[in-house]
C-alpha cells in the first residue's frame, strides 16, 4: 500500500536544451513510498531526461525535484543520500568481480562495513548465480549485469529508486525476474520511478502509469483504471496523435 | 570517500593488463638505463684518471659527477680537459669519452626515461578517466551517489598516481641501492639528497602529465578522441616546443659559430706573433713578447666576453621559450640539482676563465723575467651547493612545474563540474 508522503516529486519541470529543444514541459508526478510509477514513452519523449533531472546530471530550466522532500537542486549531494538508480545498459566495472562491483558502489552509497556475507545475502536475494559472485563482470550477460545492478540499488537501501529501461534488452525470464525484484522492492515501501518501452510489463507492475509525449505527460492512469481498458491501445493512440502544440 | 575511489583505481590498475605492461617497462627501461649510464660513468671516470694534470700542469679538469648517471646534461663537455696556455684555453684534442651511440642517439638517461617514456606512460593513465566511465555508464552510477565531482576527480587522480608512482619510486630506490653497491659510484649525503629531490621533481612531472590526461577525458566524449589529442599535446610538449624554443632564439639573437669565434682568435694571434717578429727583426731583441701575450689575451677574453654575452642572451631567451614546456622546466630543474645543467657549466666555465687569467699572468711575468715558470697552481672547483643553486632562480622550473600541475588540475575540475554525463 502506497505511503501519503511522496518520495519523488516533480513540480512544473521544464528542461529546454541548449540548441532550443523543450525535452520536458511542465511536468507534475508523484511517486509514493510502496509505489511504482512506469513512465512509457518513445524515444526523445522526455523519460530519460526526468530521470536525469531527478539525478541533478542535468540543471532544470524551471521547476525543481524533490526527493524525499529534498529540493535536488539546491542539496543534490543531500538528496541523492535517499535514491538509487538503475540504469539500462549497467556496465561496471569488468576487471571486478561482482562482489567487488558491490563493495565499491555499498561504499559510495554510505555503506560500510558490510561482510562478504551481506554482498552474497543480496545477489542470492536478486537470484544472481552464486558461482558468479566472485567471478569479473566482463563475462557477465547483460541479465546478469542487470541483476547486480539491482542489487546495487538494493544494497543503498534508499527510500527511491529510479530505473531507466532496466528491462530493455533483457529475455522474457531475465524480464520476469527482474520485476518480481520490484515487485518485492515496492513490498517493503520502496518509491519506484521507472521508465520504459514496455508497455506489458508496465501494466503488469505499475501501480500508476504515465505516456509522455514530446516532453509532456499526456496521459495517466492507475493499476484500478487500467484492468478497464486497454493501455496498448491507448498508447498507441497517442503516438499515433498529431504533434502536440508548443 | 575519496580513499575509496583512489582504493577502487589502485585496484582496477592492479588488475589490468596496461599495469603489467607498464610495470615491466619500468623495470626494464630504468634498469637498462642504470647499467648503460653507469657504465658510460666508469668509462669517463677511467679516461679522467688517465688524463688527470700531474701537480705543476696548467690543465683545468673536473671528475665526472656520479649524479650523471641519471642526468648526463652537459656533464660531458664539463670534464673536458682545459689546457692553459698563451693562446688562451684549448680543449685537449682528441678528448671523447663515453658511448659513440650517444651522438645518434640521446643519452639514454633516467631523465630521458622520465621525459619521454614516464610521460606518455601517465598519458595512458589519465587519458580514460572521464571519457571511458562515461562510455561504460560507471559515471552515472557514481554520480547518482551522495559524493561530489571535486571526490571523484581528486580519488581518480590519486589512485592512478599512487599507481604510477609507487612502483616506479621502488624501482628507482633499487637502482640507486644498486648503484651504490659499486666502489666507485659512491654518492655522498649531500648527493643523496639531490637525488631525493630530483626523485619529487620527477613525481611533479609525472603527476602534471597525469593531470593533463584527465583534463583532456573531460574534454572529451570517447576514450578514443582523448589518446588522439593526448599523443598529439604529448609530442609537442617532448619534442616540438623544446627544440622549437632553441631555433626560435637563434632567429633573435645572432651568437657567432664557434667556428668563426676559433678563426678571430686565430688571427689576434698570428698578427701578434707577425708584430712581435717585425720588432724583433727591427730592434734585433726579442724583448716584446710579454706585451704581445698580454695583447693577445686581453682582446682574446674581449671576444670570449662578447661571445658569451651573447651565448647567455641566447641560452636565456631559448630557456624561457621552452619553459613552455613543462618537459623543458623539468630537464632545467633536474639537470640544475644534480650540477649537469648550463648554470653549473657556466659556472665551471667562469671558473676556468679566471683561472686561465691567473695562469696567463704567471706566464707573462716569467717571459717578462725570462724565467719559464716550472710549476702552475693546480685547479679546483667546487660545484654550486644546492643553497646557491637555489638562490641563483634553480627553484624557478620545479615551482613552474608545480604551477603546471595545479593549473591543468584545477582545469580539470572545472571542465569535470560542467560535463555532461548523460
Amino acid at each position: 500500500m502506497a505511503s501519503q508522503v511522496p518520495l519523488l516529486k516533480a513540480e512544473d519541470l521544464s528542461k529546454r536544451y541548449e540548441d532550443g529543444l523543450l525535452a520536458l514541459d511542465h511536468l507534475n508526478l508523484e511517486v509514493r513510498g510502496g509505489e511504482v510509477y512506469c513512465l512509457l514513452g518513445a524515444n526523445g519523449a522526455g523519460k530519460t531526461t526526468t530521470i536525469n533531472l531527478f539525478l541533478n546530471f542535468i540543471p532544470p530550466s524551471t521547476g525543481t525535484c524533490f526527493i524525499n522532500g529534498i529540493d535536488v537542486t539546491r542539496d543534490p549531494l543531500q538528496a541523492k543520500k535517499h535514491v538509487a538508480f538503475v540504469s539500462e545498459n549497467v556496465m561496471l566495472y569488468g576487471n571486478f568481480t561482482a562482489r567487488q562491483n558491490l563493495d565499491f558502489f555499498a561504499k559510495l552509497g554510505g555503506k560500510s562495513g558490510l561482510t562478504k556475507n551481506d554482498y552474497y545475502q543480496v545477489m542470492r536475494r536478486v537470484s544472481l548465480q552464486e558461482k558468479a559472485f566472485e567471478q569479473r563482470v566482463k563475462t557477465f550477460s547483460k541479465g546478469m549485469r542487470q541483476k547486480l545492478g539491482i542489487s546495487i540499488a538494493i544494497i543503498k537501501d534508499a527510500p527511491a529508486i529510479l530505473l531507466d529501461e532496466p528491462t530493455s534488452g533483457l529475455d522474457p525470464k531475465a524480464a520476469e525476474e527482474f520485476l518480481e525484484i520490484l515487485a518485492e522492492l515496492r513490498k517493503e515501501g520502496k518509491a519506484i520511478l521507472m521508465s520504459t518501452h514496455d508497455i506489458f510489463r508496465a501494466k503488469e507492475i505499475g501501480d500508476r502509469v504515465g505516456i509522455m509525449k514530446e516532453g509532456r505527460l499526456v496521459m495517466e492512469r492507475t493499476r484500478e483504471e487500467l484492468q478497464y481498458e486497454d493501455l496498448v491501445k491507448i498508447y498507441i493512440d497517442y503516438m499515433k496523435s498529431e504533434p502536440l502544440a508548443m | 570517500m575519496t580513499r575509496t575511489i583512489a582504493a577502487k583505481e589502485i585496484i582496477s590498475n592492479l588488475l589490468s593488463y596496461k599495469f603489467f605492461i607498464v610495470l615491466l617497462l619500468i623495470v626494464v627501461l630504468v634498469t637498462t638505463s642504470f647499467f648503460i649510464m653507469h657504465r658510460d660513468f666508469r668509462n669517463r671516470l677511467s679516461d679522467y684518471q688517465v688524463v688527470r694534470p700531474k701537480p705543476g700542469e696548467p690543465i683545468a679538469l673536473v671528475a665526472p659527477n656520479p649524479l650523471s648517471i641519471l642526468a648526463k646534461g652537459l656533464d660531458e663537455a664539463m670534464t673536458r680537459s682545459f689546457e692553459i696556455g698563451v693562446t688562451g684555453i684549448t680543449v685537449r684534442a682528441g678528448q671523447k669519452t663515453g658511448n659513440v651511440i650517444f651522438s645518434f642517439f640521446p643519452a639514454p638517461d633516467f631523465l630521458y626515461v622520465v621525459r619521454v617514456v614516464l610521460s606518455l606512460v601517465a598519458l595512458l593513465f589519465g587519458f580514460d578517466q572521464v571519457s571511458q566511465e562515461k562510455e561504460t555508464g560507471t559515471l552515472r552510477l557514481m554520480l547518482a551517489n551522495n559524493v561530489s565531482r571535486a571526490t571523484i576527480l581528486l580519488g581518480k587522480w590519486l589512485g592512478n598516481f599512487l599507481s604510477l608512482a609507487v612502483p616506479f619510486g621502488l624501482v628507482t630506490l633499487l637502482g640507486i641501492v644498486l648503484l651504490t653497491l659499486d666502489p666507485g659510484t659512491r654518492f655522498s649525503a649531500e648527493q643523496i639528497g639531490r637525488l631525493g629531490l630530483i626523485l619529487v621533481l620527477t613525481f611533479v612531472y609525472v603527476a602534471f602529465f597525469l593531470s593533463l590526461g584527465i583534463f583532456i577525458s573531460t574534454v572529451t566524449r570517447r576514450a578514443a578522441s582523448s589518446l588522439i589529442i593526448l599523443l598529439f599535446i604529448w609530442a609537442l610538449i617532448v619534442f616540438v616546443i623544446p627544440n622549437l624554443g632553441t631555433l626560435l632564439a637563434r632567429q633573435v639573437v645572432d651568437v657567432p659559430s664557434v667556428r668563426a669565434l676559433s678563426e678571430k682568435r686565430q688571427q689576434v694571434w698570428t698578427r701578434e706573433v707577425l708584430l712581435s717578429l717585425e720588432e724583433g727583426r727591427q730592434a734585433g731583441v726579442r724583448g716584446g713578447w710579454a706585451g704581445h701575450i698580454a695583447t693577445i689575451n686581453e682582446e682574446i677574453d674581449r671576444l670570449q666576453e662578447d661571445y658569451r654575452w651573447r651565448f647567455d642572451r641566447l641560452v636565456r631567451l631559448s630557456k624561457n621559450i621552452n619553459r613552455l614546456s613543462p618537459a623543458a622546466s623539468y630537464v632545467y630543474a633536474v639537470t640544475d640539482i644534480a650540477g649537469t645543467g648550463i648554470s653549473e657549466e657556466m659556472n665551471l666555465k667562469g671558473e676556468i676563465v679566471r683561472y686561465k687569467d691567473l695562469i696567463i699572468r704567471q706566464m707573462i711575468s716569467a717571459i717578462a723575467s725570462d724565467s719559464p715558470a716550472k710549476e702552475y697552481p693546480a685547479f679546483g672547483y667546487r660545484p654550486r651547493s644546492l643553497g646557491s643553486i637555489f638562490a641563483e632562480g634553480g627553484l624557478f622550473d620545479a615551482a613552474w612545474l608545480v604551477f603546471f600541475n595545479i593549473l591543468f588540475f584545477a582545469l580539470s575540475y572545472v571542465s569535470f563540474v560542467r560535463y555532461d554525463v548523460r
